[in-house]
């Protein structure tokens, strides 16, 4: 069986429980992005990462390979990312990266060899080819996973997904894995030092509209300010609004034809509906429309109660139980069943959030 | 698994038992630094003073000319800044070399001209042979020192460095050559043929891993790299890896020796290796085969693979080869020399090297045959996909 390997403890400890399976475990690691030889401190491709995945896997005993994917994640999660802010969205780079690279392009790579099974140390449980959250709530990642080809969830292997996150440290320090106690990253790979803006720049020009000046506009429509680049900002942002305001005020929405963002105090942030595109479904049979289920629109938030208005293949229209704040364009929308994970979709608008917008007057 | 299939000699290749066997006394009873004066030392320089003899006679040269240093990347690196450094401050202020070289050469040539040097690349045809016109347009008198590698180590190329060190001269140009995949592979002989510098190195040709040599015609100006206790004639200052250098020697007396049997042994495997290639793999390409070549190196590529995951099925199945140039990462990344030959990126990114050498029977070569086009079919997703 093949298994991606980061070098974090996570995928190690996962290689590790295998390995004490009986699985035949080859380890891999995917070669992702380079930050260039240019940067001298900062070495090309995480190089240390590299070497932690291919220590764990020489103590392991079993061989490991670094797969160079760098062509098609850029094709098919960083040039996204970037365009997603372009057009004044907010992407989720971990979610493409495993429907196309990890779970795709990687299983790929398991036929060439014969591997029947992919794992990776993800905190999710996959089960008779159904996928459900992490044991784990504080740690779940099923959010990031419900873009997976359905065939493949049938050849997953999440055995961290049963653990927490002290226990699968324990268990590292227990095998005397160098990792054990290695800091969790918190940034996407590709960008570093949280710097998404940096990331923008380099990939379309400083001169990009997503990166120009434009006005801070309320949700009535006044003009109250300039801000340097729309691209900078997020729905249910609150750093770098104009002041003076009586109540606190956040990123309501981004208007990427006018470079226009949106302000307005908490009550605007609220969605009592949310429509999502790009469905995939990892049950045989997708709720109808009445049907309830728990919805879930960023990561690490709660999921709430929500019923089916309407479905195609495309698109899926649900009205929210109660109201969520900032459920932003461009984030994944996650419908679940109690644990188990039904299926999902990018997120494009909460339609019913509030009145459209009044064009900003010339 | 069947006995692993090992064609990645261009890597590096086994230490020859006769070698570790003239090496292992001076591990032991034989441990003298060759600057002592008293029996130890003596008895250290004398076998330091035979190696050299030795290497001098593989080479046509005189021992004089052979210094030792620790690995192909530093002769290179000698033979290229030591040359330019030299000339500085002479109108001889430009640096000649080709795309194909070892990243050794373009490394120091780069570093050369981040020190000054007018950095010229030659440009090179679809075999990756040097381009005569471009020959005669860039290897100026203003030229400190051209180099051009004898055999690339990724296609195979062979070079006509007895021509080209002979045009060099003419213009009174320092001529160096990278030979570290040519010796035991072809005749070099320092009396006939008009280079002025060549670097070999030991664990390609059965000696271990950190010991090479650098042949300097008399005459030729080098400043030396490392500083110090004025070894090697001061060329390479740093106390003699005695067992190293004995061992050098031996490896490159039993390579010359075997050498006509050994070519026409491996270019027979190597021509049954590409045959099944072309013959087994629809659309296998193998990269410049129509030109002169050394017999060791098949350089071909897979269509609708690519080479880390071919590298990676072919280790699982028991065969060592290995891809462009390895990267820190253990990654690849696409081939320079490919590159500079005019592959296109796509065939590039699917180009996997196999290097034929010692350890390479008749029966490896089979079932290397038999296996390789079953692994590619895989890989392209035709066969066997498991549902």
């Amino acid at each position: 069986m093949l298994v991606a390997m980061s070098g974090g403890v996570d995928s190690s400890v996962a290689a590790a429980v295998l390995v004490a399976r009986g699985y035949a475990v080859v380890g891999v690691t995917m070669k992702l992005f380079c930050h260039g030889d240019a940067v001298p401190d900062r070495p090309c491709c995480s190089l240390d990462s590299m070497a932690d995945a291919a220590r764990v896997c020489a103590q392991l005993g079993v061989p490991h390979y670094v797969l160079n994917l760098e062509p098609a994640f850029g094709h098919d999660v960083i040039d996204d990312f970037v365009s997603e802010y372009a057009r004044g969205r907010t992407p989720i780079p971990c979610v493409r990266c495993n429907t196309f690279t990890k779970f795709r392009d990687l299983v790929h790579r398991a036929d060439t060899i014969d591997a029947p099974y992919v794992a990776t140390g993800h905190y999710a449980r996959a089960t008779a080819g159904s996928l459900f959250r992490g044991r784990d709530a504080t740690k779940d990642q099923s959010y990031f996973l419900w873009g997976i080809e359905r065939a493949v969830v049938g050849r997953l292997l999440l055995p961290i997904g049963e653990l927490t996150k002290t226990e699968t440290r324990a268990r590292a320090r227990a095998l005397g894995l160098a990792v054990a106690d290695k800091v969790e990253s918190q940034d996407i790979c590709f960008v570093p030092d949280g710097d998404h803006v940096a990331v923008v720049e380099r990939r379309l020009g400083a001169q990009t509209p997503a990166l120009l000046p434009g006005p801070f506009v309320t949700v009535d429509g006044r003009v109250v300010g300039t801000h340097n680049g729309f691209a900078r900002y997020t729905v249910g942002q609150r750093r770098g609004l104009p002041g003076g305001a009586h109540e606190p005020l956040f990123v309501v929405a981004i208007r990427p034809e006018d470079r226009a963002v949106v302000i307005g105090p908490r009550r605007e942030l609220l969605g009592h509906a949310v429509v999502a595109r790009e469905i995939n479904w990892l049950v045989d049979a997708p709720p109808p429309v009445g049907a309830t289920v728990d919805v879930q629109v960023r990561h690490r938030a709660r999921s709430v109660p929500a019923d089916v208005v309407r479905v195609t293949r495309e698109e899926i229209e649900l009205a929210l139980h109660e109201p969520v704040a900032a459920i932003a364009p461009g984030q994944s929308l996650v419908l679940y069943d109690g644990d188990r994970v039904l299926g999902g979709g990018v997120i494009e608008a909460a339609p019913s959030m509030r009145a459209p917008l009044p064009v900003l007057a010339a | 698994m069947n006995a692993p299939i090992y064609l990645d000699h261009s890597a590096t290749t086994p230490v020859h038992p006769e070698v570790l066997e003239a090496m292992l006394p001076f591990f032991g009873p034989r441990f003298g630094n060759p600057s002592s004066v008293h029996r130890w030392g003596r008895e250290a320089r004398t076998a330091v003073a035979d190696a050299r003899e030795r290497i001098a006679r593989c080479l046509g040269a005189q021992p004089d000319e052979v210094s030792f240093v620790s690995c192909g990347t530093e002769g290179d690196n000698l033979a290229i800044l030591g040359t330019w450094r030299a000339a500085r401050g002479t109108p001889r202020a430009a640096v000649v070399t080709t795309p194909i070289e070892h990243k050794a050469i373009l490394g120091a040539v780069h570093q050369a001209a981040r020190e000054g040097a007018v950095e010229r690349i030659l440009t090179v045809d679809a075999n990756g042979v040097v381009e005569s016109d471009s020959f005669d347009a860039l290897v100026l008198p203003d030229v400190a020192v051209c180099s051009v590698m004898w055999v690339n180590n990724e296609t195979g190329t062979m070079q006509s460095v007895p021509e080209l060190g002979a045009r060099a001269r003419d213009r009174g140009v320092v001529f160096h050559t990278d030979a570290v995949q040519a010796f035991g592979k072809v005749k070099i002989d320092a009396t006939t043929q008009a280079f002025d510098l060549l670097t070999i190195s030991g664990h390609k040709i059965g000696a271990p891993k950190g010991i090479g040599a650098v042949y300097v015609r008399r005459g030729t100006q080098v400043e030396p790299i490392l500083h110090g206790g004025s070894q090697e004639r001061g060329r390479r200052s740093g106390t003699e890896n005695v067992a190293y250098c004995v061992g050098l020697a031996r490896a490159a007396e039993i390579a010359d020796a075997e050498r006509d049997v050994e070519v026409a042994r491996l270019e027979r495997l190597r021509d049954e290796l590409e045959a099944v290639f072309l013959r087994e793999i629809p659309g296998a390409v193998i990269h410049a085969r129509s030109g002169p070549r050394a017999p060791h190196i098949v350089n071909v590529s897979f269509p609708d693979t690519d080479s880390d995951s071919m590298l990676m099925a072919l280790d699982l199945a028991g065969i060592a080869a290995s891809a462009g140039s390895a990267c820190q990462s253990g990654s690849t990344t696409p081939s320079h020399v490919l590159s500079a030959i005019g592959v296109r990126p796509d065939l590039a990114a699917c180009a996997v090297r196999f290097s034929l050498g010692s350890l390479t029977t008749d029966d490896a070569i089979d079932r290397a045959g038999r296996m390789i086009p079953a692994l590619v079919a895989k890989a392209r997703g035709l066969t066997g996909v498991p549902a």
